[in-house]
């Protein structure tokens, strides 16, 4: 060994059962007094130091409006560490990792705000040993967002010095359109070149979602049938039997489009149709979610009502239980139309997948919670056996279940015991639950440690953002003009339209 | 009871009420060679280890001395339900008690019983020699065998008798329980390091103390072991004085006492502390508590500390973490040569 390879690098680090543990560093979260950072967050961060995976030198900044003192910060946040975690909470650990928890009460739209931060960030660097490295999270009213990114800009903060990291975290929704997402996109490239900026959907960060690559790509017998030869068409499904709750006033600005469909369901299209990346990496994966994103036929104008299905909840019973239709939730409007169902019908137009719909569909008050992806093969050419004996043979269909019983499921032909050729479908389930019993780490957990160690693969790419949201403008238009939602009664899969959406096609969707 | 008959038996256990069969899923064969004294913990945590790590675990329970050939077998499954939910996760345990002539034969017993295509952990839970009658043709089955250093009544020959297996091409990879044990240890004292300003004291560490108590002996060696290999030094001398054991090595900038102290009177290992040209580091932990304290000093003044948990011990943890790993451990071999060097001084 020679002094510049033991200096280059930490030589006891260097192999395989030791996890890599990320430099030392400062995260600075705008709108720390809202319920993510307590919730989500500091959980988050809390395990990660627990499990010896923060570096000694870390510290959280926690900035906005409230007045606050330190104490009162760590006190408010171990109150909600303490619901979450009963009972498994160190009062060692909470006290060493408390101490680099401190909270600064700030306007964020004020220049003077970000000459406090920076002296109280160079003063942590000298006494915490934070290396001068910078985490901005961004956890505060997305109308906020330009101002903060504006004034770190201003402050000289965005800038990476000294071999120091300086990284941007934004949380989705990315834009409420395509020209919001732009614009946004644009105030903050004005400061922050694109490999600084880290937008998360938490759901990438899911083991279950990651499952599907796993799936896909670590098991040779489905790539050969995952293309318009043998898929008739595609089936995405993410149902909540839940309703808006208390979401009621955010509910009516975002609508399911923006909430679940312009991310969750398009990033798991993407994962579904994607070519296979040459490695896991961030920009080869991304390059071909971005590829996917592209080859997705642009709904025309006029063709909205033929593609896309808007649906809104009405009074119902959920699992014996009767619940409220949406306009009957606190904070909404009497007579909104806002949707909180989507259905879809895309084309990829791509080799893989050319003439092979993929429908999406993504719900509240749905009859049960379920996301998965549904890949139903193309009926058998010919079949030897007669008639009679095969009418209870359906096409092949594999189900990968995202939520909740995370799994596959195969659909297959098998004879019925007994004289004669009767031909049967049977589900074939495999529950990965029954493989693995190990708790999945939080989906935060995960992404938190992945910016620190500055790998994005897991965010999303500004292209993606964008790609996206461009899919979505059309319907977003055609709804502008004409507003009416179709109704639903909670606890069913969706208005009738949706049903017709695939009746068209000589389809129906699955039951989950 | 025949190989068809255990199969038929494992049938029957999986059987759904409406008479169907659940399916199964497997990710490892787990064999064990125990004696009759062990074989009820070794059974338990092979049942424990029934939620992270479904399997086939076969536990041979040997009894060599007897003269006369007595075979028993049983055969059940251990469940473990995700929070009270609907799946399960399932092992299936062949406990076959072997008396006389078959234990030495212990691979005819176990190779049919084996679950295909999937890897095999030959596991030795208490004193392992590989010259015992079974272990070679147990050997051939494994693709890893795992077992436990401080097993051995003398730390210092199991060591040796593991470097040896090590180097030999035709053995199976080898874990080490200790060395898992270790993991969080190593893990920490890395971590002194990961500032970048910091590495350069890697290079000038010229002297590190390790208390630790008898029991812990395998582990405090393999830890110098470690240190040692990972930063090139290499073994010049040793003092020893009653339970303490001084090391020189001469290192890339200088020499290098390692001491190691059996004095610990309230953990295995209880504390490490490096010198460094201007800083302190030392990781520590009090009894067998769950949590470990890192610091680094320079002269008095505290530069940084923090508080982790260091794991949790029990050996069917120990024994999953190592069930995770497949490949040849580099740094493990490398760490164990070092102590054979060492004890050779």
């Amino acid at each position: 060994m020679t002094e510049t390879q033991a200096v280059r690098q930490n030589i006891l680090r260097d192999e395989e059962r030791l996890p890599p543990v990320p430099d030392p560093g400062v995260m600075v979260i705008f709108g720390a007094s809202g319920d993510l950072t307590a919730r989500k967050l500091v959980p988050a961060l809390y395990d990660l130091a627990a499990q010896r995976r923060l570096p000694m030198e870390f510290a959280v900044v926690g900035l906005s409006r409230t007045e606050m003192s330190h104490d009162d910060f760590r006190k408010k946040l171990r109150e909600e560490l303490d619901e979450q975690r009963a009972g498994s909470v160190s009062e060692d650990v909470w006290e060493s990792f408390s101490k680099g928890i401190f909270y600064l009460p700030g306007d964020s739209k004020k220049p003077e705000t970000y000459e406090e931060l920076k002296g109280f960030l160079k003063k942590l660097d000298a006494e915490r040993g934070t290396s001068g490295n910078r985490i901005f999270y961004l956890s505060s009213s997305p109308s906020l967002f330009p101002a903060i990114v504006e004034r770190l800009g201003e402050a000289g903060m965005s800038r990476e010095e000294d071999g120091g990291y300086s990284r941007l975290v934004i949380e989705k929704p990315f834009g409420r359109d395509l020209d919001s997402a732009k614009e946004l996109n644009g105030d903050i490239r004005r400061y922050f070149r694109e490999k600084q900026i880290y937008r998360i959907d938490h759901y990438l960060g899911k083991e279950t979602v990651q499952n599907i690559m796993a799936l896909r790509f670590s098991n040779g017998i489905f790539e050969p049938v995952w293309n318009q030869h043998y898929v008739d068409h595609v089936q995405i499904t993410v149902a909540e039997d839940i309703g808006v709750g208390t979401r009621g006033a955010f509910y009516e600005e975002a609508g399911a489009l923006r909430d679940i469909v312009q991310n969750h369901v398009m990033q798991v299209l993407c994962l579904t149709a994607m070519e296979p990346p040459v490695a896991f990496d961030a920009d080869s994966l991304r390059e071909e979610k971005v590829k996917v994103l592209k080859a997705v036929r642009p709904i025309p104008e006029d063709g909205v009502k033929e593609t896309a299905v808007r649906g809104q909840y009405d009074g119902g019973w959920v699992f014996g239980e009767e619940v409220r239709g949406y306009r009957e939730e606190g904070d909404v409007a009497p007579d909104s139309e806002t949707e909180t169902y989507v259905a879809l019908k895309l084309l990829v137009d791509n080799w893989r997948w050319a003439g092979v719909p993929f429908y999406v569909r993504a719900g509240k008050r749905m009859p049960k919670k379920a996301t998965e992806i549904s890949i139903q093969f193309h009926k058998t050419p010919h079949t030897p056996f007669s008639g009679p004996d095969t009418e209870g043979l359906e096409p092949n269909v594999l189900v990968i279940r995202v939520q909740p019983e995370e799994g596959v499921s195969l659909k297959i032909g098998a004879k019925v015991p007994g004289s004669g050729f009767e031909v049967r479908s049977v589900n074939m389930d495999l529950l990965y639950g029954s493989a693995f019993l190990e708790e999945a780490p939080d989906a935060y957990q995960r992404l938190l440690l992945d910016l620190m160690l500055g790998d994005p693969t897991l965010f999303i790419r500004a292209d993606e953002a964008e790609g996206a949201w461009s899919i979505l403008q059309p319907v977003m238009d055609g709804w502008s003009r004409d507003a009416h939602a179709a109704r639903y009664p909670a606890g069913t899969w969706g208005p009738e339209e949706a049903e017709e959406l695939l009746g068209h096609d000589g389809r129906e969707w699955r039951r989950p | 009871m025949s190989v068809e008959q255990i199969e038929r038996e494992f049938g029957r256990l999986r059987m759904n009420e409406d008479g169907t069969l659940g399916l199964r899923a497997s990710v490892l064969n787990l064999v064990a060679v125990t004696d009759e004294e062990s074989a009820g913990e070794v059974t338990r945590v092979v049942s424990k280890l029934a939620g992270r790590f479904p399997c086939r675990a076969i536990v041979m329970v040997s009894d060599p001395e007897e003269q006369t050939a007595n075979l028993d077998i049983r055969v059940s499954a251990f469940c473990d339900a995700r929070g009270g939910g609907g799946s399960q996760v399932c092992a299936e345990q062949v406990e076959v008690h072997a008396e006389g002539p078959p234990t030495r034969h212990l691979k005819s017993l176990a190779g049919p019983l084996l679950l295909p295509d999937l890897p095999v952990f030959l596991w030795y839970p208490g004193a392992f020699s590989v010259d015992s009658p079974e272990f070679s043709g147990m050997a051939d089955l494994a693709d890893r065998v795992v077992v436990n250093s401080a097993a051995a009544s003398d730390h210092g020959a199991g060591l040796r008798e593991l470097s040896g297996l090590t180097r030999d091409p035709e053995m199976p990879a080898v874990g080490d329980l200790q060395w898992v044990g270790l993991s969080p240890w190593r893990s920490l004292v890395a971590g002194l390091f990961d500032p970048p300003d910091r590495r350069e004291e890697l290079e000038r560490i010229h002297r590190v103390e390790i208390l630790h108590d008898p029991r812990g002996e395998a582990r405090a060696l393999l830890l110098a072991g470690w240190l040692a290999s990972s930063l090139g030094w290499n073994p010049e001398s040793v003092e020893e004085n009653g339970g303490s054991r001084e090391f020189t090595f001469a290192g890339p900038s200088g020499e290098v006492i390692v001491a190691l102290d059996s004095g610990s009177q309230d953990a295995s290992l209880r504390r490490v502390r490096l010198y460094g040209e201007e800083l302190t580091f030392q990781v520590s932990r009090h009894r067998e508590l769950s949590e470990a304290m890192s610091t680094v000093m320079r002269g008095d003044d505290l530069l940084g500390e923090r508080t982790v948990h260091l794991g949790f011990f029990d050996q069917d943890v120990i024994l999953g973490e190592e069930l995770r790993f497949r490949g040849r451990d580099e740094s493990y071999v490398g760490a164990l040569r070092m102590v054979v060097e060492m004890l050779d001084l």
